[in-house]
């Protein structure tokens, strides 16, 4: 614990330089404004960011990054609010009863209760990555070449299985992703492998190129489908922006509650603060002595929503930092921006880049706070960002997309990745195939490979160690437990349904 | 809760998805056999496009068999989308082939773009071409003299 506090103390040192601490407050900015934005995501604003952030120590490029995770996250529930718009996927749960309560006229208590949620969240989950990202590092160094694998695999199961529900859309997307990351020297062999002859290929697609198609280009794609969408509109209001002491009070255990959940929700790799924020919602639902008034405005719903979604942020960078698994789509983006600076995530990273890991925590802290205070302050303004003409700024937003892809090797080719994986991005997410999955398999898919292969290698081609091995067991039995799970559901629902046909 | 998909659309998205395993396998044919490992370069990838190609023939099936009516996009949505494909294809090829400057591409591309989503209204033109321009050439200023990083284009 001691080890702890003392790496805190150094995290914060290296955050409350004059140039980190600006990266915080600007990445905590910038994430507001465009996770106020209805169709801009945190995701698109940090993959954007990336190739920026070549030229910035790591410490202040991951710094940048982080303040944009939890700022994005929190800045969609202005809108979630006031215009009934979700500005990210994580606020959907706050316009059942956001926008309720603040047509009710009460905007600015609903902004209000939204933002106490976010930052209440928000340190809660930040005291689990405290205390769980270093142990669970240690517990990790353990694992062996197989248990590596079938973590993978588990991981890869269990984003497919809850990312919008087909489980089979989910695996297609996820094995996709993890095809078209093996392009290139195969390096456990030396040898080329899907690069058809072409020597551009032969150090296989960039994960910046593919993160911007697929993120940002298929979303601009999106959104000009959705350009004729008239929006309501509540006005903003300061009164009640600021929760007094009681409301913390009365909805303290209700925060709690979500705050767990948002952060063991965020600790199961892949899985986003959508699940999280749906899955505290429905809980504190079911709990509440006045279920009937959830969907109509209720200031619980509202608290479990916030609270839940802004603690995924802590709880997914707790398996980031401590085994090099993302905890979600963004995480997969920020295991890009710490390679970029030759920072391998994994058990090891406390021991080589113990200071990183320390501003990465202390960075998740101060952001929270920056977040408060500029959410208390400027939300009538923010507000107004969701009215910025969508027809003047996605096509801006392609430009940077074009600059974003060919800085990083100052090579065209880049730039027909991005707008190659943006196409089909986009038409795999009009058929519903989550992209969660599709970038975690991409990241995750040499790793895996690179596993499996050392593993054999070391057992003479068997696999028995996958069954021998207590914790790769384990991690194979809930993987295989997931991929049947809803198979199991469906099979039964249909029965039931045949059944009350035939009766 | 979420709007049914179209089964064109799936089945046209699940054959994209065929076409892109089925690639990666034929290519993968040729691989040899790992002479210092067990598994070799091959297996992996195989595997992953073969069970693409199994999965998404299951969605297709599924695709085909259901009749339900579905919700489409407005015409004039689709048209939009196109024409942001089509100009953003012919911004970047004209960057491929260094027509010109980043600055005067990204120009013509935005007036080009913002122009059509919003018509050419005419009384809004001169925003966009002044929006055009601030972003072509600030952009290209900004990038190359304060970053000093390279653009596309001459």
């Amino acid at each position: 614990m001691e080890a702890v506090l003392s790496g805190l103390g150094g995290g914060l040192g290296l955050v409350f330089a004059p140039m980190a601490f600006f990266f915080v407050v600007l990445g905590t900015v910038l994430g507001i404004v465009v996770g106020a934005i209805p169709g801009l995501t945190g995701a698109m604003l940090i993959a954007l960011t990336l190739p920026l952030t070549y030229y910035m120590l790591p410490t202040d490029a991951v710094v940048l990054l982080i303040g944009m995770y939890v700022g994005s996250i929190t800045g969609g529930l202005i809108t979630a609010t006031l215009l009934r718009m979700p500005g990210t996927p994580s606020n959907v749960m706050t316009t059942f009863d956001g926008y309720p309560l603040a047509r009710s006229g009460k905007p600015g208590r609903a902004l209000g209760l939204g933002i106490a949620a976010s930052f209440a969240g928000g340190i809660i989950s930040w005291v689990f990555l405290l205390l769980l990202a270093k142990p669970l590092s240690i517990w990790a160094t353990r694992f062996g070449p197989f248990e590596y694998f079938t973590l993978i695999m588990m991981a890869m199961v269990l984003i497919a299985s809850v990312s919008q529900g087909n489980l089979v859309k989910g695996l297609v997307a996820g094995l996709l992703g993890m095809l078209v990351s093996m392009p290139g020297v195969d390096p456990s062999a030396g040898q080329p492998r899907l690069t058809f002859d072409w020597y551009m290929l032969n150090g296989g697609l960039k994960l910046l190129p593919v993160l911007i198609g697929v993120f940002a280009v298929s979303q601009i794609i999106s959104d000009v489908l959705d350009l004729g969408r008239k929006i309501e509109r509540v006005e903003s209001q300061r009164t009640g922006i600021l929760l007094p002491i009681r409301d913390w009070i009365k909805y303290g255990a209700n925060m709690l509650r979500s705050g767990l959940i948002g952060t063991l929700v965020g600790i199961l790799p892949g899985v986003g603060a959508s699940i999280g924020s749906v899955i505290a919602y429905t809980t504190t639902k079911n709990l509440s002595k006045t279920p009937e008034e959830f969907g109509k405005g209720s200031e619980a719903g509202i608290v479990a929503s916030e609270t839940a979604n802004n603690a995924t942020v802590g709880g997914a960078l707790i398996p980031l930092i401590a085994m090099g698994i993302p905890g979600s789509v963004i995480d997969a983006i920020l295991i890009g921006a710490l390679m970029i600076h030759s920072i391998t995530p994994g058990p090891a990273l406390f021991i080589t880049n113990g200071d990183v890991v320390y501003a990465m925590i202390a960075a998740c802290l101060v952001a929270n706070f920056v977040m408060l205070a500029v959410m208390v302050a400027s939300t009538g303004w923010v507000a107004k960002l969701a009215y910025v003409p969508r027809t003047y700024l996605l096509p801006v937003i392609i430009v940077f997309c074009v600059i974003g892809s060919f800085g990083l090797d100052n090579v065209m080719f880049d730039v027909w990745v991005m707008l190659i994986f943006g196409v089909i991005g986009f038409g795999l997410e009009r058929a519903r195939y989550p992209l969660g999955p599709f970038v975690i398999g991409f990241v995750l898919a040499p790793l895996m490979e690179a596993k499996l292969r050392t593993g054999l290698m070391m057992t003479g081609g068997s696999i028995t160690p996958m069954f021998t091995r207590p914790i790769a067991l384990s991690f194979l039995i809930v993987a295989i437990v997931l991929l049947v799970w809803p198979l199991v559901g469906e099979w039964r629902r249909r029965r039931a349904a045949a059944a009350s046909a035939t009766a | 809760m979420q709007d049914r998909v179209d089964p064109r659309v799936e089945i046209g998205v699940a054959l994209m998805v065929i076409v892109i395993a089925a690639i990666a396998l034929f290519e993968t044919r040729d691989i040899p056999p790992g002479s210092f490992e067990p598994l070799g370069s091959a297996p992996v990838p195989q595997a992953t496009a073969a069970l693409i190609i199994v999965m998404a023939v299951g969605l297709i099936v599924r695709a085909c068999l259901d009749r339900r009516p579905v919700a489409r996009p407005p015409r004039e949505g689709l048209l939009d989308a196109g024409a942001v494909l089509l100009l953003t294809l012919l911004y970047v090829s004209a960057m491929h082939y260094r027509l010109t400057t980043f600055a005067v591409m990204t120009t013509i591309y935005l007036v080009l773009l913002i122009g059509t989503l919003i018509r050419f209204k005419p009384r809004s033109m001169p925003f966009v071409l002044a929006l055009a321009a601030v972003v072509g050439f600030g952009s290209q200023y900004i990038f190359t003299r304060v970053f000093v990083v390279d653009l596309p284009g001459l």
